[in-house]
């Protein structure tokens, strides 16, 4: 293989990652009503940060969290900087906690995620209802961050499999 | 059995994660939040966000194409085990539907007469402007949609947009090919509207549940209002004109009073926006503002 392809390669493999996180940001934005609308859509991107921080941080370097956030900021039309703070929160305390995820069942990798989700959820809730001035009710975020955490096994595996076969192996 | 990462070095790279750059950006998002707090029409950002709408609308475009098909076909499925009672639901609403043609008719009548006598003014009509939902902030506390018109259809900040229920909410961000409708559910929906026939002029409030709640301006005494009653856009601060559909009264907590909404956000697809100008008052004309407000204040316990 020329020289020039591989580098094109690793390339590709190196923004595979954020390139999933923008196509979660969109999923996001896009009007996906499982079920009537009883069903919320899944925080995505945070599934993305917190699996790349975990098995693969040069992957995922903070400039891109930032970004993936921000767009997400710009699409949902929130206040700018909200998600990038809620991200960059979740990957600081994931990478403090790496050594002990590594090499761990998936199952306890699990249970770390859905502590990081309640944590990002908690600073989510907080800085809105500062914004807002009032004590915001927690429902529709809780149901969300519940369908994040059940759907994540499965992005867990899908993810695991691209990793390990096309990320780091090939 | 392996785990990933088992083998430690097979995620630990070349280099450290790089905790500086952590740090920075993290600063960076909260001075944006900061920032964003005191100047959120600052013109960077809203360039900035009309700017990425218009990119993504042709990307959330296609994403819908598919979505709709498999919505559609949800949808179709579960009718087909509902036909029966929709078809009686069909039923009694047809026939209730039919009295109302008959008094509509009539009242179109009594109507006309009037507006054949002298000295009455048409309010300005407005031209409906027709767009598809594309995008929706599918966020706990942001509650939005993307349609597919912008500033070149004539779209601008403020303008209200229905569904064939009633109102959905009002437009915030205008770009080039897509605008951004906030919904009355969002916390930062304020629309003002009155209770039909309880004499309460009120602002409808969002708080991200979904019925909103109406926290009074003016109230005649203690009004009471019933559930059913309707509730209707008042056009007070003329940002939206009057009349528009909003919801029915569903109950009343803490001395404000629940507004169930006519607008079915899990089903909105498609939604016109109302350019609808107000009447100017014009420089010279103080019969003219005059005549208006004579109106505005004939037209209240008409449609009360």
């Amino acid at each position: 293989m020329g020289y020039r392809a591989e580098n094109l390669l690793r390339l590709m493999r190196a923004i595979t990652p954020t390139l999933l996180g923008v196509f979660g940001v969109i999923l996001l934005a896009a009007p996906v009503r499982l079920f009537e609308g009883l069903a919320p859509t899944p925080i995505i991107p945070l599934v993305i940060v917190f699996f790349w921080t975990v098995y693969g941080p040069d992957l995922m370097p903070s400039v891109s969290v930032f970004l993936i956030g921000l767009l997400q900021d710009l699409l949902t039309g929130g206040p700018l900087g909200l998600w990038p703070a809620v991200y960059l929160a979740t990957q600081f305390i994931v990478l403090s906690q790496r050594a002990y995820f590594l090499g761990r069942e998936q199952k306890v990798v699990w249970i770390g995620f859905a502590l990081a989700s309640l944590g990002a959820g908690l600073i989510l809730w907080l800085v809105m209802s500062l914004m807002s001035g009032a004590l915001l009710p927690v429902g529709a975020l809780a149901l969300q961050l519940i369908a994040t955490v059940l759907i994540y096994p499965v992005f867990a595996i899908v993810f695991g499999e691209l990793h390990r076969r096309v990320l780091v192996e090939a | 059995m392996e785990f990933l990462g088992q083998d430690r070095r097979e995620g630990l790279g070349r280099r450290a994660h790089s905790r500086f750059n952590l740090i920075l950006l993290m600063l960076v998002s909260v001075l944006l939040l900061l920032s964003s707090l005191y100047s959120a029409q600052a013109s960077v950002f809203k360039k900035a966000r009309e700017g990425v709408m218009d990119a993504a609308s042709p990307v959330l475009m296609l994403f819908a194409g598919p979505i709709n098909a498999v919505n559609n076909m949800a949808g179709s499925i579960g009718d087909y085990f509902n036909v029966m009672e929709q078809n009686r639901a069909l039923r009694a609403e047809n026939a209730e539907l039919r009295q109302w043609m008959a008094e509509a008719l009539e009242l179109r009548e009594t109507v006309a007469s009037f507006e054949a006598l002298e000295g009455y003014r048409a309010p300005p009509g407005a031209q409906p402007i027709t767009a598809f939902v594309i995008g929706e902030a599918n966020d706990a506390f942001a509650r939005s949609m993307i349609v597919n018109a912008g500033r070149s259809s004539n779209i601008e900040v403020g303008q209200a947009v229905v569904d064939n229920h009633g109102l959905v909410g009002r437009i915030v961000e205008a770009g080039g090919s897509a605008s951004r409708v906030l919904l009355l559910t969002d916390i930062q929906s304020r629309v003002p509207v009155y209770v039909e026939g309880a004499d309460v002029e009120g602002i409808l409030v969002g708080n991200t549940r979904s019925m909103p709640a109406i926290s009074f301006t003016a109230r005649a005494e203690e009004a009471e209002t019933a559930p059913g009653q309707r509730v209707l856009t008042s056009g007070a601060g003329g940002a939206l004109p009057r009349g528009l559909p909003v919801g029915i009264v569903s109950g009343e907590r803490k001395g404000e009073i629940i507004v169930n909404l006519y607008a079915n956000y899990s089903r909105t697809r498609m939604v016109r926006v109302i350019n609808y100008a107000f009447p100017e008052i014009d420089a010279g004309g103080e019969s003219a503002s005059a005549e208006s407000e004579a109106e505005a204040s004939a037209e209240a316990p008409a449609e009360g």
